[in-house]
């Protein structure tokens, strides 16, 4: 095993043990605060391990954006040899705002329950009754 | 420590132990290598292949030609569910249509000190300025509608912190119906330009004209200005759209628990 192999898969371990901790945490956080800190966490793992997926591991590498309006066939061949995959980087440019326009709406219902029930611990508002 | 809590303690053992094991042993396909997918390699071909347009978006940004060209309808759908998750924030607060007493709140929303009032009114048109370089550029350069909408909410966030949400209500006219109409505007003009291309007789959301089809809308310059045929007018609807949607979010998040309480009778 070389060294770039190793370091790649010790920051596929970090991260995917990043991601499982989170779904621990979503799973058995006490509070719904809790749980939804865990559940921005598992977000960000995710959007984090798809953009390393689309990493290059090469010499020279360039975002996946033409440095000129007009190109030529030359230029183009370089392009495509040393950008890196813009593929997993447009999924996740919409997957973060969306992420954020969902949290921020579990927000405005944990501000909800506890304006109503006075907590957000989770064995509490289960023994609510009405 | 009962059997309840080793079940879940072994199953996430388990299942951090299965998913590396399935990475490592090639689950992700390519693992980063100094090879891309044949599919990134086709769009980074052809976003700005001058000499073959068949395929081509007529933007040098591989990113945002895949985000509102080769995989626009996508991009369109989860458009709809950050519609679907504001209008779900604002019918939670429509029982509430607060209107502030000022003499009540006189004291509690006069806003921080004067140092940080005074970097506040410094920086909000800044944020303003680099926003919308980014919706107006995300066509050319990395960013797009959604990057910039979210740098735009920024700025009426630090507002609310820093002054209160009187102010932007009372001396800014913010309101919460002038941001949905906002919105709104914003998702009307991206359907607009993707149903432009019927009009001609060809697919919805068509960008670059294509041999096959009949129609040739969207210029991919208005000289000097390069706008990459439809890619410019849906950043900048977008950023319209998901800026108001966020800044709504933020107003709606900063009105007063005692408001609430009133309201609630609780």
């Amino acid at each position: 095993m070389s060294m770039e192999q190793f370091l790649q898969a010790y920051c596929y371990v970090a991260l995917i043990a990043i991601a499982v901790i989170s779904l621990y945490g979503i799973v058995r956080g006490p509070s719904l605060i809790k749980k939804l800190i865990a559940l921005t966490i598992f977000g960000d793992v995710a959007n984090a391990l798809i953009i390393y997926v689309g990493f290059r591991l090469s010499e020279e590498i360039f975002v996946p954006v033409l440095p000129t309006l007009e190109p030529t066939p030359e230029k183009i061949a370089w392009f495509t040899s040393v950008a890196v995959d813009p593929v997993p980087q447009c999924l996740v440019i919409t997957a973060i705002v969306i992420n954020m326009a969902v949290t921020l709406f579990l927000a405005f219902l944990i501000i909800q329950v506890y304006r109503l029930y006075g907590t957000t611990a989770v064995k509490k508002i289960a023994k609510l009754r009405g | 420590m009962n059997s309840k809590e080793v079940v879940i303690g072994v199953s996430t053992a388990l299942l951090l132990v299965v998913l590396v094991a399935v990475v490592l042993l090639g689950g992700t396909a390519h693992t980063p290598s100094s090879e891309i997918r044949p599919l990134a390699k086709f769009y980074l071909e052809n976003c700005l292949n001058v000499f073959d347009r068949t395929w081509w978006t007529a933007s040098p940004e591989a990113v945002t030609s895949m985000l509102w060209d080769y995989r626009g309808i996508d991009t369109y759908y989860e458009t709809s569910v950050f519609f679907l998750a504001i209008i779900g924030a604002v019918a939670l607060f429509r029982v509430v249509e607060v209107k502030l007493k000022a003499e009540e709140n006189e004291r509690r929303e006069s806003g921080l000190s004067i140092i940080v009032k005074s970097s506040t009114r410094i920086i909000f048109p800044l944020i303003l300025v680099v926003s919308a370089s980014v919706a107006f550029h995300g066509h050319l350069t990395p960013g797009g509608g959604f990057q910039a909408g979210s740098i735009l909410a920024v700025g009426p966030l630090l507002l609310i912190a820093a002054f209160s949400r009187r102010y932007l209500e009372e001396h800014l006219r913010f309101s919460r119906d002038k941001f949905l109409v906002l919105r709104s505007v914003g998702l009307i003009l991206i359907v607009l330009v993707i149903a432009l291309p019927l009009a001609a007789g060809a697919v919805l959301m068509l960008n670059q004209p294509k041999p096959w089809l009949p129609a040739y809308i969207f210029p991919v310059a208005f000289d000097p200005v390069w706008t990459s045929g439809t890619l410019f007018f849906f950043n900048v609807a977008e950023f319209l759209a998901v800026g108001a949607g966020f800044t709504l979010l933020f107003l709606l998040l900063s009105i007063p628990e005692e408001e609430f309480k009133r309201v609630l009778g609780i």
